[in-house]
């Protein structure tokens, strides 16, 4: 997935979706219907895979995804899989490296940074072409970011990026000039998608934001688009110009599946090439399939337990109904000392995921910090007493209560991830013994959006997904993100738990000026460890992503980072480019484990069915008694 | 009842006839037992196996003797909950039959004796409630609950309210049938009123539908729970049988072939249901007097 700010959340909302819409489908025999899916779970997805062996004259690489493509128009999409769509159809200025993240040329072969850092010039690559053959100039570029600045709908999309832009020029055909308020390390990213000047000058302003962008794409990436139908496949060509070389397969396909099962039984079959995002325990019922290679790869999110810790507007108006004792810092240190990470990562993860400190995961090693030999232990002991020592005292009941307000919290997961639900269950037991009644609620991600904001909560269980570049992770725990009043109503910012740190704040916009990496980096990871000592959060674990892919069809995967890194889904198109099939031979179908399952599921499917014969035709026999 | 005397006498022991039904009472003797491991679910199986902190045993493992029925994810026993799972699945069956009941008999005897705007628009109400697909409907009904409310509370009320039309119908017919009586019109030249006439007249001779249709509700009404806890609408952090099943699938139990996590509930679900359907029909045919006069 590509970067912006809206991304995080939403990779892990619309992820959502997927659960209920599958549980619908299958809800005809309601208990019964574990049983039947167990005997088909591939027949119970209706999904078209337009990938399967007959249209196989081309090289096609077929992804099963989970999650549909909200929008193909670059100014509108907001999920992971959409931005990875733009990352085929177009180019950016700059990649992240497939080895370590590091902004690499692409679209711009060089560029230099004057003295003050406020001035970026660009080169543009020559001799690149957009898909209907008409040059690709500095002017496009111009276009882009003046458009990302000037236009609301996609200003909204890029604004982080282009706001401390304050002057986009072409000097020649092959030369960007841009002018920034303040130097900052953000422009080695900018994220944004140059689209062809000829193309989209023709969609005025009212129409961007719902122009679909999905028949008779112009773009200059190395996929275009051929095919787009909704909810069910998108078909991208290859283009064999491409300035970074051409690919290696002809086709690349994203076939979107309604759930874990069905994602990996098709890829058993064969339908499809690589199962996008698995969970863990499925993945695990892969490892030994012949043909198949699991990558349990590192990802760059990581989840947390969130505090309320007071929350109030930018202007410092307390507004929701937290509870006081959250804004204690012995408090959290207790609850911090309660959730034993080590339990979480191996039950709920099933061991795919590391324990978690830092808010930069450690996939992007240069800026991330952990505390080393200081990381706070799971001791439910000193727990305890840390919470004597600050006097909360235990009741009758077995609650610690301070003033006469007890430590009662209510604890809020997502309904969409078993993760999440699982994780809430083992923090609310692990409270219990340490005198902490939580109480839980699971709601929909949508639902914790809006009570967040308005500071309705106590505790909550969430991830972020980091991108490379720390400044967004970091800005979620500025005063400024708080929320704010606007026309009477409260508006929510990025914070989740209304930190505001003075100390922090400052650290923040240093690092935001900083151009010296190194340098920059001992910022960031000093603004990390004030968060850790804070308790800003309790961060539960880093997971892992998890892909399988037909290793016997394909192979030239190239990871990101290089070493344990993700396959598809990365910030670049490095596998794409790269991935070619793998010198013919038989496919052999179908593997062992799995026949058993069949057998088995079969059998108790029939006497399900024998059962349910039998109790119909002894009625009738009632009835014709009567 | 205020039944003649010698049908009094003829029917004197409905329990004795239903002692006598084979149907009846092997139904009786499963929900006897699910009751009693409901009612001692604490002392069948220590409540603690439930918490996932204290789950000791091996993940996701086949049935052995420490774990007759296997194990889940987090090590917990399939067996333990779904012992303590009966206590949430009947709790919700039960509850929401009582609404369901209460709904259906209040607005198919009103709708039955009140002729007119009201009674058509009752019935009418009542048909609207019958025509929508009641999956769709507890679905939305369930996602647009407040989340103040509790879930378990939510539940039954949204099986309650969307399940109790059928009985509504029942009813319906039944009392129009016997207010055609000629006695209801006596109560009526005698200046009784539309609550005496209900009350004293037609609701006693509805409640043999009314309780014979019950036992079939509660069936309904415990699918529909499983069902909605399957699709990860019911109480999450309680166990109940439909929430072990919801796990099981979303946790991968098809892939991981952990036929042991699916089975323990689903045929737990399978007989309880059955059971109810039994008791249901042998009621049926003991107190409805005109099966009864066929038999």
């Amino acid at each position: 997935m590509s970067s912006t700010p809206s991304a995080p959340r939403s990779w892990l909302t619309n992820q959502s979706v997927r659960r209920l819409r599958a549980g619908v489908a299958l809800a005809a025999a309601a208990a019964l219907t574990a049983l039947g899916a167990l005997a088909s779970p591939a027949a119970a997805d209706g999904t078209p895979t337009p990938g399967s062996s007959a249209q196989r004259s081309k090289t096609s690489f077929v992804i099963g995804v989970k999650q549909d493509i909200d929008s193909l128009n670059p100014y509108v999409g907001v999920v992971a899989s959409a931005f990875e769509t733009y990352q085929l159809m177009y180019d950016y200025l700059t990649t992240s490296s497939a080895g370590d993240f590091s902004p690499e040329p692409w679209l711009a072969e060089k560029w230099e940074t004057s003295a003050d850092g406020k001035t970026w010039t660009f080169h543009i690559r020559k001799g690149v072409k957009w898909s209907d053959g008409v040059d690709l100039t500095a002017k496009d570029v111009v276009y882009t970011f003046q458009r990302a600045k000037d236009d609301e709908t996609a200003n909204g999309q890029y604004s982080n990026y282009v706001d401390n832009i304050t002057k986009i020029s072409a000097t020649d055909d092959h030369t960007v000039v841009m002018e920034t308020e303040n130097p900052s390390p953000i422009m080695l990213r900018l994220a944004v998608p140059i689209l062809p000047e000829h193309v989209w000058s023709k969609i005025s302003a009212k129409d961007a934001g719902t122009f679909a962008n999905d028949k008779n794409v112009v773009g200059s990436g190395p996929f275009q688009l051929a095919e787009a139908k909704k909810g069910q496949f998108y078909r991208f060509s290859a283009n064999k110009q491409h300035f970074a070389g051409a690919p290696k397969i002809d086709e690349l396909i994203f076939t979107v599946f309604a759930d874990d099962s069905a994602l990996s039984q098709a890829l058993k079959q064969g339908e499809i090439d690589m199962a996008q995002d698995l969970p863990a325990a499925i993945a695990d019922t892969l490892v030994n399939t012949p043909g198949i290679t699991v990558n349990d790869a590192k990802y760059y999110g990581f989840n947390e337990i969130g505090y309320n810790l007071g929350a109030a507007t930018t202007d410092g108006k307390a507004i929701g109904d937290g509870h006081p004792a959250l804004k204690d810092k012995q408090v959290r240190l207790a609850i911090d000392h309660a959730i034993d990470r080590k339990t979480l990562v191996s039950k709920v993860l099933s061991g795919h995921g590391t324990t978690a400190t830092g808010v930069i995961p450690p996939i992007y090693a240069d800026t991330h910090w952990n505390p080393g030999s200081a990381e706070r232990a799971f001791d439910l002991a000193k727990a305890n007493s840390i919470l004597d020592a600050a006097g909360y005292a235990k009741g009758a009941d077995g609650i610690r209560a301070k003033g006469g307000k007890a430590l009662k919290f209510r604890l809020f997961g997502r309904d969409s991830s078993e993760y999440s639900k699982q994780s809430v269950e083992y923090v609310r037991s692990w409270l219990k013994e340490i005198g902490i009644d939580a109480v839980v609620s699971i709601m929909s991600e949508d639902n914790l959006t809006a009570v967040l904001g308005k500071g309705e909560f106590d505790l909550f269980e969430w991830g972020w997904v980091v991108e490379p570049d720390p400044d967004f992770q970091l800005s979620v725990m500025t005063c400024d993100q708080r929320s704010y009043e606007e026309d009477g109503e409260i508006a929510a910012g990025w914070s989740d738990s209304f930190y505001c740190n003075e100390a922090f704040d400052k650290l923040y916009a240093q690092q935001q000026t900083m151009i010296d990496a190194k340098a920059r980096a001992e910022v960031i990871k000093q603004a990390q460890q004030i968060l850790y000592d804070d308790v800003a959060y309790s961060l539960t674990y880093y997971y892992n992503q998890t892909e399988a892919y037909r290793s016997d069809r394909f192979t030239g995967f190239v990871p990101q980072p290089s070493q344990g890194g993700i396959l598809a889904f990365q910030y670049g198109t490095h596998s794409y480019r790269n991935i070619m099939p793998v010198a013919e031979r038989p496919a052999d179908e179908d593997s062992g484990p799995g026949v058993v399952l069949y057998v088995v599921g079969g059998v108790v499917l029939l006497v399900i069915v024998a059962g349910v014969v039998l109790v119909l035709a002894r009625r009738k026999n009632a009835d014709d008694r009567e | 009842m205020s039944a003649p005397a010698a049908a009094s006498r003829r029917r004197s022991s409905p329990w004795r006839a239903f002692l006598r039904d084979r149907e009846g009472m092997s139904g009786l003797i499963v929900l006897t037992l699910f009751g009693l491991v409901a009612i001692f679910a604490s002392l069948l199986a220590d409540p603690a196996g439930l918490e996932v902190t204290k789950a000791d045993g091996p993940l996701a493992a086949a049935p052995s003797w420490d774990y007759p029925l296997g194990t889940d994810h987090a090590g917990r026993s399939v067996l333990t909950m779904v012992i303590h799972g009966s206590q949430v699945t009947l709790l919700v069956g039960l509850a929401a039959t009582v609404i369901s009941m209460l709904l259906g008999t209040l607005i198919g005897i009103a709708s039955g004796h009140f002729s007119g705007l009201f009674g058509g628009a009752l019935n009418r109400f009542t048909e609207w409630f019958l025509v929508i697909p009641y999956l769709p409907l507890a679905i939305v009904l369930a996602t647009v609950f407040p989340p103040d409310v509790p879930k378990l509370i939510a539940v039954i009320i949204v099986i309650g309210v969307t399940s109790w039309s059928g009985t509504a119908r029942l009813v319906r017919a039944q009392t129009m049938a016997i207010e055609a009586r000629p006695y209801l019109e006596r109560a009526r030249a005698l200046g009784g009123g539309h609550w005496h006439q209900m009350s004293r007249h037609v609701l006693p001779n509805v409640m043999p539908l009314v309780l014979a249709n019950t036992t079939l509700t509660v069936s309904i009404a415990i699918i529909a729970e499983t069902t909605l806890s399957f699709l990860g609408l019911g109480d999450p952090l309680r166990v109940s049988w439909g929430r072990v099943l919801d796990e099981a699938y979303a946790l991968g139990a098809i892939d991981r072939g952990a036929w042991w996590w699916v089975l323990g509930p689903g045929v737990a679900v399978v007989l309880v249901v059955r059971a109810f359907n039994m008791c249901g029909r042998a009621l049926e045919r003991i107190l409805d007097p005109r099966l009864e006069g066929r038999s």
